[in-house]
């Protein structure tokens, strides 16, 4: 039992950085209908920002700061200059990310290289609380993470924005004729997604090595997420990377962690084929009419 | 009543491809077999025969992709069950490479049909991320295949064996071989795409709604275009587990699928040189011309990108427009509009 | 003679009732026409008849098998065909393929009569497109489109057609020659059956209409009596030409 919680509590920081994957593809496809396969790499250059930077002298937090600005500017270049163009063929974009992806690793490789990068230990340390180790930097992440999540959702469910962005997520076409500048939130949506996926890659680094593979290793975990709660279903992606967190944590301490991943993609698959719609019910499915 | 008599110039009704399209194809055919004596090389060579394997699966796939419009990103995994079908084969039952084929098709196929089940309920995009997602589970389930599998380390198959005196360990015969069957599935998927069967899958493809309501099983021929493919896949499997000696569960995850969608998409999935010059372009032509793999990559990666945006045909298909306005151009004005047979189906 | 018995027909989504128990014949050798104003249940009979719905509760019997609940395609293989409200077609096909694909797989029937196409050329020129057969569908100006519609329906040996307003979106002109093509149709031995508004149209070309409000039938009988029918005039006529 002790070793259960103990890995529940190890795997809720890595749960942390997917369900911030996953709430920017489940405001990405729900606003856009596109699939980008290249968010991942929005991870990976927060990470590999952070560490560059933290090369040239910066402290761990000005160096997340910086990086996680930088990618939600790489994320509004490429919303304008690539994205934008495949709102009306969403299979397009699909595939361009595709191809956008194997770019933006292999750029970071040629740039520098493909071996793994770290960073020395921005908290060391642990808590001790009964026979659970906490390590601070991972309650870290969970904390931040926690805080972005509840700053989006109020922002949605609160706000002017909120509510015309839940509009947009809903029927994009009657919130465009009532006047809500769609173009608009579509852009906001992109960049603020690629910048919460790149305050994760600063956060991933800070727990373990990254390489420039990370981004595909943790996109198809973000993608599980977001298609298990619903997508368009932002609240649900916590939910999801919860049930994510339990299950990693189980098959750490009793199963066979070789088979994590399977566990979660399997559920996927099942819940595509048998409830499209999501467990938790997104705004738009995947189902065929 | 208004003239309906569109302003068109001569057309052909003709099935048969035209007189260019024949000696192309013969320049192709000839080209690719004489290779070898061009002193090539024996890296050249191993790689060219990557291709020509490669190649194979691809033009498994411009079945259900290029005809029937589905993509799936599961390809390697498709290759992956006929590859350790013939392994396994081989290490349990001793058959051989031929012996083996038969079976390497019908797992694969089996397991395309199964696979392609999800894009009944599933559409588009999301049913590209679950075959992702089966291929992985795959490559997961190798790896932890314990000693049935080889495991991580993966398998070794014996020598291809001589066939008929010719010794099909020597790599230049190995490589006919492949090129062999190279243009054997060329050619069988030109005829898939060119009879009712293709028609048939194209009608899927371009309103699904309406191809019912004349009565076509659109689920049975979408899944039977997963499994056509399959046998594409299994083939190519085999091929590869004995030329390369090795396999191991590394080469049947999710991102060589990626590249698998990556070369059929800029080659183009429904020209019948596209797939092949997709194959070539991405595995061959980088080491042949010794350029950075990393560089290479990141070349794709923009061409594929450009191909998306700006031509979504493809290379091939683009060349074809190509050629085609050049043919134009020469004959004149008043020549007439485009051939309405134009090299894509 | 082909007919289509329907019973009790009832097709609910959620809590909107579309279809509130309709029961009516259609048979082959008549022209049957469906009218109605919007949203009264027209196009939603057609697609539950015709597979793309389930029927809720009733009867289906097409040539006395009962089709309820089949799929789509299995429908159209019995030789029970149809158009759609948007001009379908296969767009990056020519329209010669967009033909040949319906003869090769077009709805079938057990007695052999009915349109027997030898080629895809021959249906072509029955529906007036011959000269656009190399044409792609996509570029077809609206008017061919809606024919060349009517000509994929016709493919395969339909014995019966429900056309769900294959004149909407034509000009005057074209409506005529639309009129004529069904005609020359029904006289092949196709049954017709026609969802449409313009009720000169309608008037012109059935002998029999059919009127649904709200999902019920209110009216059914010969065209004179029905467009006289105080009933129909107040729900649908009153106030339109």
């Amino acid at each position: 039992m002790v070793t259960f919680l103990q890995e529940l509590v190890n795997s809720l920081s890595v749960a942390s950085v997917i369900i911030l994957m996953g709430i920017g593809v489940t405001l990405i496809f729900g606003l856009t209908g596109i699939i980008n396969f290249a968010h991942g790499e929005f991870l990976m250059l927060g990470a590999i920002g952070v560490w560059v930077l933290m090369g040239y002298g910066l402290g761990y937090i000005p160096a997340v700061l910086i990086a996680v600005a930088v990618v939600g500017l790489i994320g509004f270049l490429l919303e304008r200059g690539l994205f934008q163009f495949t709102l009306t063929r969403p299979n397009n974009g699909f595939m361009a990310s595709l191809g956008l992806s194997i770019v933006l690793q292999h750029v970071v490789i040629r740039i520098w290289n493909s071996f793994s990068k770290s960073i020395p230990e921005p908290l060391p340390g642990v808590w001790q609380i009964g026979e659970i180790t906490f390590i601070k930097m991972r309650v870290v992440v969970v904390l931040v993470t926690a805080l972005v999540v509840a700053v989006t959702f109020l922002t949605i469910s609160r706000s002017r924005y909120g509510l015309a962005l839940r509009a947009s997520l809903a029927d994009r076409q009657t919130a465009a004729l009532m006047g809500i500048p769609i173009r608009r939130y579509i852009t906001v949506v992109f960049t603020y997604g690629s910048a919460i996926a790149g305050l994760g890659g600063a956060l991933t680094i800070a727990l373990f090595p990254v390489t420039p593979f990370v981004g595909s290793e943790m996109i198809m975990l973000g993608f599980a997420v977001a298609l298990i709660a619903g997508l368009g279903n932002v609240p649900g992606v916590v939910g999801a990377g919860l049930i994510l967190g339990l299950v990693t944590g189980f098959s750490g301490a009793y199963g066979t962690p070789e088979w994590t991943n399977a566990y979660t993609f399997g559920l996927m698959i099942v819940i595509l084929i048998f409830r499209p719609q999501g467990l938790f019910g997104g705004t738009m499915g995947p189902a065929i009419e | 009543m208004a003239d309906k008599r569109p302003p068109m110039g001569p057309r052909t009704n003709s099935a048969w491809p035209s007189p260019a399209a024949l000696i192309l194809t013969t320049v192709v055919v000839i080209g690719v077999f004489a290779f070898p004596w061009l002193n090539p090389g024996y890296r050249a060579l191993s790689f060219a025969v990557t291709t020509g394997v490669t190649a194979i699966v691809l033009y498994g796939m411009a079945i259900p992709f290029g005809q029937a419009g589905i993509m799936s990103l599961g390809y390697a995994g498709l290759m992956g069950f006929g590859a350790y079908t013939a392994a396994i084969l081989s290490r349990d039952f001793g058959l051989n490479m031929w012996e083996a084929m038969p079976f390497s098709a019908l797992v694969a196929a089996l397991c395309a049909g199964l696979f392609g089940l999800p894009s009944l309920r599933i559409s588009g995009h999301h049913f590209a991320i679950t075959t992702y997602v089966m291929c992985e589970l795959l490559r997961i389930a190798l790896i932890n295949g314990g000693k049935f599998t080889g495991a991580a380390s993966g398998l070794d198959l014996p020598p291809i064996g001589t066939v008929l005196g010719v010794k099909l360990d020597k790599l230049s015969n190995a490589y006919m071989l492949v090129a062999g069957f190279m243009f054997i599935s060329m050619l069988a998927a030109y005829c898939v795409a060119n009879s009712r069967y293709g028609r048939t899958l194209r009608s899927v493809r371009e309103n699904e709604q309406l191809s019912r309501s004349i009565g076509v099983n659109t689920n049975m021929y979408k899944v039977g275009a997963f499994m056509l493919s399959g046998l594409f896949a299994g083939v190519g499997g085999d091929l590869q587990a004995y030329n390369f000696r090795h396999i191991s569960p590394d080469l049947y995850g999710g991102a060589t699928s990626l590249y698998f969608a990556l070369m059929v998409m800029l080659g183009g999935p429904r020209t019948a040189f596209g797939p092949l010059a997709g194959a070539i372009i991405v595995t061959f032509l980088p080491e042949f011309m010794r350029i950075d793999p990393v560089d290479s990559r990141i070349a794709y990666g923009l061409a594929l990108i450009a191909v998306v945006m700006l031509i979504p045909g493809g290379v091939i298909a683009a060349v074809g427009r190509g050629y085609q306005w050049v043919m134009r151009t020469l004959r004149g004005p008043h020549a007439g509009s485009a051939d309405p047979h134009s090299a894509q189906v | 003679m082909a007919t289509l018995e329907i019973t009790g027909l009832r097709k609910t989504f959620g809590g909107v009732v579309a279809l509130a128990g309709v029961d009516m014949t259609i048979r082959s050798e008549e022209i049957l026409g469906v009218i109605g104003p919007n949203g009264s249940g027209k196009t939603t009979l057609f697609n539950t008849v015709c597979g793309v719905y389930r029927p809720t509760t009733g009867t289906i019997h097409w040539n006395g098998v009962d089709i309820a609940g089949m799929p789509a395609y299995a429908i159209g293989r019995l030789g029970l065909g149809r158009t759609f409200q948007q001009a379908m077609s296969f767009p990056a096909l020519t329209v010669r393929e967009n033909v040949q694909i319906a003869i090769e797989h077009g709805s079938r029937r057990e007695d052999g009569a009915g349109p027997q196409w030898s080629s895809p050329e021959e249906l072509l020129e029955f529906v007036d497109l011959e000269a656009f057969a190399d044409e792609v569908a996509s570029v077809m100006p609206f008017g061919n489109l809606r024919r060349l519609g009517v000509a994929v329906a016709l493919g395969g040996h339909p014995a019966q057609l429900l056309l769900d307003e294959p004149a909407a979106g034509l000009n005057e002109g074209e409506s005529v020659q639309l009129i004529h093509l069904l005609r020359r149709a029904h006289e092949l031995g196709v049954g017709i059956c026609i969802i449409d508004h313009h009720v000169g149209l309608m008037a012109e070309l059935c002998s029999r209409l059919v009127v649904l409000h709200f999902g019920n039938k209110i009216a059914d009988g010969p065209v004179d009596d029905v467009l006289s029918d105080p009933k129909v005039i107040e729900v649908y006529l009153g106030g339109e030409e």
